[in-house]
């Protein structure tokens, strides 16, 4: 009896969802035939996650370029941890909530492929912003850096540091980071190309936990005696790589160079725990994702450089990959840190 | 009852002093540090230990108050979410009323007391099961400690808490404060545990509650302790997180830790039934867990290995103590 009527309620259930799922595709269609003319159009952005400076950052360049632009209203909602599966339960939230554009920066760009092939297929114009998702049907991908730029920009800085030479590691987080991924690509060969003294021992990841990047720093150095150089490639192992060098007293042995907010590498900055942090200016990244996710909400195509506001000027945007380009990588030193406020 | 009867009937009914699986843990601990130290000549030395030693005192010192709540037969997986809520109260009060270094932790502590209050209250009065609870806890405290973040991070911790670090302020005479105090507690519980009529009624509790109840423990008290205990345990171990990470505290600190601390509970050769267990084992299998992790980023294996051996750990430690179980059974 008992396992008849589970059986039955499985069936009625996913019945109910198949049905539901019906309608909802039906109801979208109409929608989006009838929705023309002057109107507001909603532009959403999920980040990885949200409560981070970073993406934190981000919002208030969305924001503001709504505010600009006048049409676009700008919606902004992530999970509060980077993960995709609940990444995912807030695109589908979007999907049906019918918005105009809708915008992920995926934490795992695999699984994301076949949701925003959903949204699409529900009217919906999707792009990615900060991290792609290369082989998914996003109309635009709005990029902070080429993973030349940021690779290049990384090893430049801590090299300069570490005298051209030397052994050195990489503490990266997510590893399935498509973004980090493609950047430590560019170390490796940037490295073996322009500076052949010099090699990569190890590349580790410490997920998004800062005191296990700082662990692992740690066993790093103690692993490679001869280690002079550190290279924390998110925001919080950035942060972490500098901290595990001021705790061995190894400031000016060890080198560390990252992907850190301002703010966060601020004191490392200015102990020469960390001598840079590599970034771009994240407002502007997320005034050109409302830009961009308004441009393709009207359907206006994009120009080979694009006039975004006052400061974004001239972005460039390649029709080969559909990209749009934010600009070249930024050094930030404890000279500049205290301009920016996130 | 005379007092010599009652000498005579705890001497008898005391539990052994170790679950058994102590003696193996120390055994595989002594194989490992020494394969890591021939293999990587640093392994074995201050540089690379002290550390090692620190890293583990936040899951170990948890650890203490989750073998009694497992002893008891119940769990606690809302402590991710509590050293969440302690970890940012605290580094919100180090950064912006400047408190020193006692205040900090007796802030912790006590915040840590009160979440544990809010768990041992629904669990001993309620008669809901441990796991349901504290589920429901674990997201209650990560809403209440999202809310205190406030969409951002705490910038700019100052080093009040040094003492608990990594750093050289962190140590006397080359022994880590985080790992001594965390020793210290353990060795206190441990005796507590064996040798106080009181610490044996959580085995009591865990061994059959109704019984205990019979013999005139006071279980929902009993219960009710092992979880404020807990909660003022994960206070002070937020002051260790806080003092081993970075000046930038995020909303991913504590993720994942109700998860390693079971795991080096469980791994110390406590029973996941209740009735069994050593904090001893416990704080074994949390050096254990971080010494395998330090191993795998030294010889420069793929980080995601030290998930699966910890895999291995658990399941091995799970069927040593079902074996023992069954061979007590059959005796």
């Amino acid at each position: 009896m008992r396992p008849r009527f589970t059986a039955a309620v499985v069936l009625t259930t996913t019945a109910a969802i198949a049905l539901s799922g019906c309608t909802k595709k039906n109801d979208t269609d109409t929608a989006a035939s009838s929705g023309s003319g002057d109107k507001t159009y909603k532009v959403a952005f999920v980040p990885k996650l949200q409560g981070v400076p970073y993406f934190e950052a981000m919002n208030a360049g969305g924001k503001e370029a709504a505010a600009a632009l006048g049409n676009v209203e700008w919606l902004y909602q992530g999970p509060t941890q980077a993960d995709a599966a609940a990444q995912a339960d807030i695109v589908r939230s979007y999907i049906q909530q019918k918005v105009d554009t809708l915008i992920v920066a995926p934490n795992d760009p695999d699984s994301m492929a076949p949701l925003l092939q959903q949204a699409k297929d529900a009217g919906i114009h999707v792009a990615t912003a900060d991290t792609d998702a290369p082989s998914s049907v996003r109309e635009v991908f709005v990029n902070q850096a080429t993973a030349q730029g940021i690779g290049e920009g990384l090893t430049d800085a801590l090299l300069k540091e570490m005298g051209g030479k030397g052994k050195y590691a990489i503490v990266s987080c997510g590893q399935t980071a498509e973004n980090l991924n493609a950047w430590i690509k560019v170390q490796q060969e940037y490295t073996k190309t322009k500076y052949p003294e010099a090699t990569i021992v190890d590349v580790v990841y410490a997920g998004e936990d800062q005191a296990k990047a700082t662990q692992m720093a740690t066993d790093l150095m103690n692993a490679h005696p001869d280690l002079t150089g550190l290279v924390g490639e998110c925001t919080s192992s950035a942060p972490g790589v500098a901290q595990a060098v001021k705790d061995a007293g190894k400031i000016g042995k060890v080198f560390t160079v990252g992907l850190g907010t301002p703010q966060a590498m601020k004191p490392y900055l200015q102990d020469k725990s960390s001598s840079a942090a590599i970034l771009w200016d994240v407002e502007n990244l997320g005034y050109l994702t409302a830009w961009a996710g308004a441009q393709i909400a009207q359907g206006k195509p994009f120009a080979a450089t694009n006039n975004v506001s006052s400061e974004l000027s001239a972005v460039a945007y390649t029709e080969a990959d559909k990209m749009l380009l934010l600009g070249p990588a930024l050094a930030i030193t404890d000279q500049n840190v205290d301009k920016f406020n996130y | 009852m005379t007092a010599v009867a009652e000498a005579k009937i705890r001497k008898r009914v005391l539990p052994s002093p170790v679950t058994g699986q102590e003696v193996v843990l120390v055994g595989v601990i002594v194989v490992l540090w020494a394969a890591l130290a021939v293999s990587t000549p640093a392994f074995l030395t201050a540089g690379s230990i002290q550390p090692l030693l620190v890293a583990t005192a936040p899951v170990a010192l948890i650890g203490v108050g989750m073998t009694i709540v497992i002893i008891t037969g119940g769990i606690d997986v809302s402590v991710g979410g509590a050293i969440m809520v302690c970890s940012v109260l605290t580094a919100k009060a180090l950064v912006e009323a400047e408190v020193g270094l006692a205040v900090a932790v007796l802030l912790s502590v006590a915040a840590g007391g009160l979440l544990g209050l809010v768990n041992g209250v629904l669990i001993a009065y309620g008669r809901v099961h441990a796991i349901i609870i504290t589920f429901g806890t674990a997201n209650l405290f990560m809403f209440l400690g999202l809310r205190i973040f406030g969409s951002g991070t705490v910038n700019g911790i100052p080093g009040t808490l040094a003492f608990f670090g990594r750093g050289p302020d962190g140590r006397t005479l080359g022994v880590p404060h985080a790992f001594l105090i965390t020793v210290l507690l353990t060795a206190a519980a441990w005796w507590w545990l064996r040798h106080t009529a009181g610490g044996r009624h959580f085995f009591a509790i865990g061994g059959d509650a109704q019984a205990a109840r019979l013999a005139g423990v006071r279980v929902q008290r009993r219960v009710l302790s092992a979880y404020v205990l807990t909660g003022l345990l994960v206070g002070l171990a937020s002051c260790f997180v806080i003092a081993q990470g970075t000046s930038t505290l995020d909303q991913s600190v504590g993720a994942g830790k109700e998860l390693a601390v079971i795991a080096a509970v469980v791994i110390g050769g406590t029973s996941i039934m209740g009735g069994r267990g050593s904090v001893l084992g416990t704080l074994l299998g949390a050096l254990l867990v971080q010494s395998v992790a330090s191993g795998v980023t030294q010889l420069g294996w793929r980080s995601q290995l030290s998930d699966l051996f910890v895999g291995i750990f658990i399941i091995v430690a799970v069927g040593a103590d079902l074996l023992r179980a069954r061979a007590r059974r059959n005796r």
